[in-house]
């Protein structure tokens, strides 16, 4: 595999895990609040990620066997 | 599995006029040819050693053309997946629950919901039977069962906004199918944690080194949880790397405390392990999901992935020879140590998670289809995830079957079978037909650095020494198997830990939701004491089961297992009844035999096991002959063996008659079920009732995004043409892969 793919390749990784993880939810949050409610106020990081671990209280989630 | 199919601009596949390409079908002969023979291989060897490879290739090879061809066909032909219309993550986004996400990362986050323990556990019990039925029924299970029963109930939860199977129930079958779903699965969570609480006390019973390394985690996931909140909020990665970096030197730190003075403390019986699982599970549900529940399913998702895939490049790279039989005795006899039945339809019910799954149609009717961008990714998703557990459960077969099966019946068969000690294991497994020395059970104990191999139940263990043998057959040779072993347990452990925290909150909101409708502030998820008594109430449910299952002198796993099963099952056969209710409704009859053929296997065996525990006269595997043969015995005032004492008798009587109860309640939910569903089908077919679908309604997407794993050249060209307007900074366009940016948010959105 060639250097750049290399890159490439780790690069995605690096995207993967913090989609996956929940990490990108704040960039996510404001973007979508810069995009579709200007003039909102945009949490800073650690309100918003207690709010939306909070949310995850009143949600419980099943895991499988 | 990586092609993806070739849709033209409506999003369908395109019709029978396509031209296929010579080289894909080149390539799905050779996949077809590499399948057939490594099955071959599989099934016509016969008393010569097998390799495991051949399970792998045959699996392999079986998935790719199931989700090449027959899922795809389900996916375009009979459900009419439509990339046209909008996903409830679209339409609804919320930015909280309802969130266009794209493909790959739903894909992770539904495997991960989907897969635990039990795709590990249940193979490694079913190896009983020999390697050749558990196999089969994982593979063709779930390419004809299981994939399709999560990929179909995904797709209407889909359509319907993201209800939940009992909603759904209740709305297309009628309130009494609704009720008996609901009731299905609380129960099933009861068992499920029952059983799966038994596993951890199973591999953490008498061994320092496991206690305690499964101990620190609770510390590590409180200090990860503090980081994360007031440290460093949401950084994730960064944080579940620290917390890997703990948890491995939590478990060779247990190497050393097992060598110290303070294994005393660590070294605890089951029945206090049973004690500190219920306060565990009791504190865990209650406090809020940042302490203790969110860091630890980060470490136990990652480290769940991680071990999957390590062992996969393991098997490839050592290659192990199969020791287990492909059929033993035990498949027709019905008398096996580790669970008694027969074959059929006993290997159908122990396997449940990895071939069909009823505990899937909850989280592909819960969070999961809120999230999905485009309808033509219920393939990958709901189908690849199952598909990809299922690999997991022949993964856990290969372990399982690798070990000397003298060991293997040695570690499986309960306590009152093998006795306490090496010799009298030893003598006890020459009885059921193999051989092991008492000197090698001691050498395999200690080359994994525990006290004793004997009787250690559950699953677990097994699958342990199966992967230390693997993984230090490739990383770091004998002198770390140890290790190894204890980096299984704590795998296990770790994620069944995780679901017993969940699983014990999901069952207080529904037992807080039903209070509810009588007693209103019950409802409030919020007011403490509705949360504690609800919690206590769960807890004390799965906490009893687990008590009789570490108590029980017959054995807890081979008495709960199968009642397990069943109830998984019998969930299966709720969710395969709402889908062919729906393919039925939506005028799809001609189609409904693609959810209806497995509902009607499925509930073939699950009635049959049911009968079979409730009925049968052989007290090894009827429960109330069981009852019976014992309860006879102390109105004499007698002990029979396994018993010890009178309390012994008594605890049996008490275990046979409960376990009874339960088996004869699941198969009868299973008939009120399917008996109200063919009212309705009925009904719909004769056209004596008008049809109410409860479908959203439709509304054009402007989402572009892709259906497979990877982007196909022409979805590719359309998603650049979005990507254009999404590329712009603070939009989409940061957070889409670098290879590959449709924008999986609408250009023009408001």
């Amino acid at each position: 595999m060639t250097t750049d793919g290399l890159r490439r390749g780790v690069r995605w990784l690096h995207w993967y895990l913090r989609e996956v993880s929940g990490e990108s939810a704040y960039d996510r949050h404001v973007a979508h609040l810069r995009s579709g409610h200007p003039g909102a106020s945009v949490p800073t990081r650690k309100e918003f990620e207690r709010w939306r671990m909070d949310q995850r209280d009143s949600r419980p989630e099943a895991r499988c066997c | 599995m990586a092609t993806t199919p070739e849709l033209d601009e409506s999003g369908r596949a395109s019709g029978a006029g396509r031209r296929r390409d010579p080289r894909t079908i080149a390539i799905w002969t050779v996949v077809a040819l590499v399948g057939a023979v490594s099955w071959a291989v599989l099934a016509l060897s016969r008393g010569e050693n097998v390799n495991a490879v051949w399970m792998i290739f045959a699996a392999l090879g079986s998935y790719a053309i199931a989700y090449r061809f027959y899922a795809r066909w389900i996916a375009h032909r009979v459900l009419g997946v439509d990339d046209r219309r909008a996903t409830p993550a679209e339409r609804l986004n919320n930015d909280i629950d309802y969130q266009p996400t794209d493909r790959r990362v739903l894909f992770g986050h539904h495997f991960a919901a989907i897969a635990g323990a039990g795709p590990l556990v249940g193979p490694v019990l079913a190896a009983q039977m020999g390697y050749l039925p558990g196999t089969i029924w994982i593979i063709a299970g779930v390419i004809f069962a299981g994939a399709v029963q999560d990929m179909v109930t995904l797709f209407f939860s889909m359509r319907r906004d993201g209800k939940s199977l009992g909603q759904m129930a209740r709305e297309e079958i009628g309130p009494v199918g609704g009720v008996a779903a609901l009731v299905a699965v609380f129960s099933i969570m009861i068992i499920l944690l029952a059983v799966l609480a038994l596993v951890v006390v199973g591999a953490l019973a008498r061994s320092p080194w496991g206690t305690f390394s499964i101990a620190l985690t609770i510390p590590i996931a409180f200090f990860m949880g503090f980081y994360l909140r007031s440290l460093r909020p949401g950084r994730v990665l960064e944080t579940s790397l620290i917390g890997i970096g703990l948890l491995i030197l939590a478990i060779i730190a247990g190497g050393w405390v097992q060598d110290s003075s303070w294994a005393a403390a660590f070294t605890l019986s089951p029945k206090t392990l049973v004690i500190c699982l219920v306060v565990y599970g009791f504190f865990a549900s209650v406090l809020p999901v940042w302490m203790l529940l969110a860091p630890r399913d980060y470490l136990s998702t990652f480290l769940k992935i991680g071990t999957i895939i390590l062992l996969a490049i393991g098997i490839l790279v050592t290659a192990p020879v199969l020791q287990n039989d492909a059929i033993t005795k035990f498949a027709s006899r019905g008398d096996g140590p580790v669970f008694a039945g027969s074959l059929f339809p006993f290997v159908f019910i122990t396997i449940a998670c990895g071939a069909l799954s009823g505990f899937h149609s909850l989280i592909a009717s819960g969070t999961t289809p809120k999230m999905i961008q485009k309808e033509s990714q219920i393939r990958m998703i709901g189908y690849g995830a199952m598909l990809t557990e299922s690999f997991v459960a022949v993964m856990a077969m290969i372990a399982a079957s690798i070990i000397d099966p003298g060991l293997y019946y040695a570690m499986n068969a309960p306590a009152g079978t093998v006795g306490a000690t090496a010799q009298s294991a030893a003598a006890a497994v020459t009885n059921l037909g193999f051989t092991i020395t008492p000197e090698t059970l001691q050498a395999a104990a200690t080359a994994v650095e525990e006290e004793t191999l004997v009787a250690r139940t559950g699953g677990a263990p097994t699958l342990a020494v199966g992967m230390s043998e693997i993984f230090s057959g490739f990383l770091g040779g004998a002198s770390v198997k140890a290790f190894w072993y204890h980096f299984a347990i704590m795998f296990e452990a770790l994620f069944i830990l995780t679901t017993v925290d969940a699983g014990t909150r999901v069952g207080r909101f529904m037992l807080q939701d039903t209070i509810g409708n009588v007693w209103k502030p019950m409802r409030r998820v919020s007011w403490p004491p509705g949360v504690w008594a609800a919690s206590a109430i769960v807890v004390g449910l799965w906490g009893y089961f687990l008590w009789t299952g570490v108590t029980n002198p017959l054995g807890g796993i081979n008495q709960l297992f199968p009642l397990f099963g069943i109830a998984n099952q019998l969930l299966a056969a709720v969710a395969l009844t709402v889908c062919t209710t729906l393919l039925i409704k939506s005028g799809r009859a001609k189609y409904a035999w693609v959810t209806g053929v497995p509902l009607a296997w499925d509930a073939v065996v699950t009635l049959t096991a049911s009968w079979q525990k409730v009925f049968s006269g052989d007290p090894k595997l009827g429960f109330f002959s069981q009852r019976e043969r014992y309860a006879n015995a102390l109105d004499q005032g007698d002990v029979l063996a396994p018993a010890k004492s009178l309390d012994d008798m008594q605890a049996i009587v008490t275990n046979s008659t409960v376990d009874g109860i339960l088996a004869a309640f699941f198969a009868i939910l299973i008939v009120i079920v399917i008996a109200d569903a063919i009212r309705v089908w009925y009904q719909v077919l004769s056209r004596r009732r008008p049809v109410e679908l409860h479908e959203a309604p439709y509304e054009e997407s402007r989402i572009v995004a892709g259906s497979g794993l990877l982007p196909t050249a022409e979805e590719r060209a359309r998603g650049q043409l979005v990507g254009a307007g999404a590329g712009r900074p603070g939009t989409s366009g940061d957070r889409m892969p670098p290879d590959d940016r449709p924008g999986e948010e609408p250009a023009g959105r408001p």
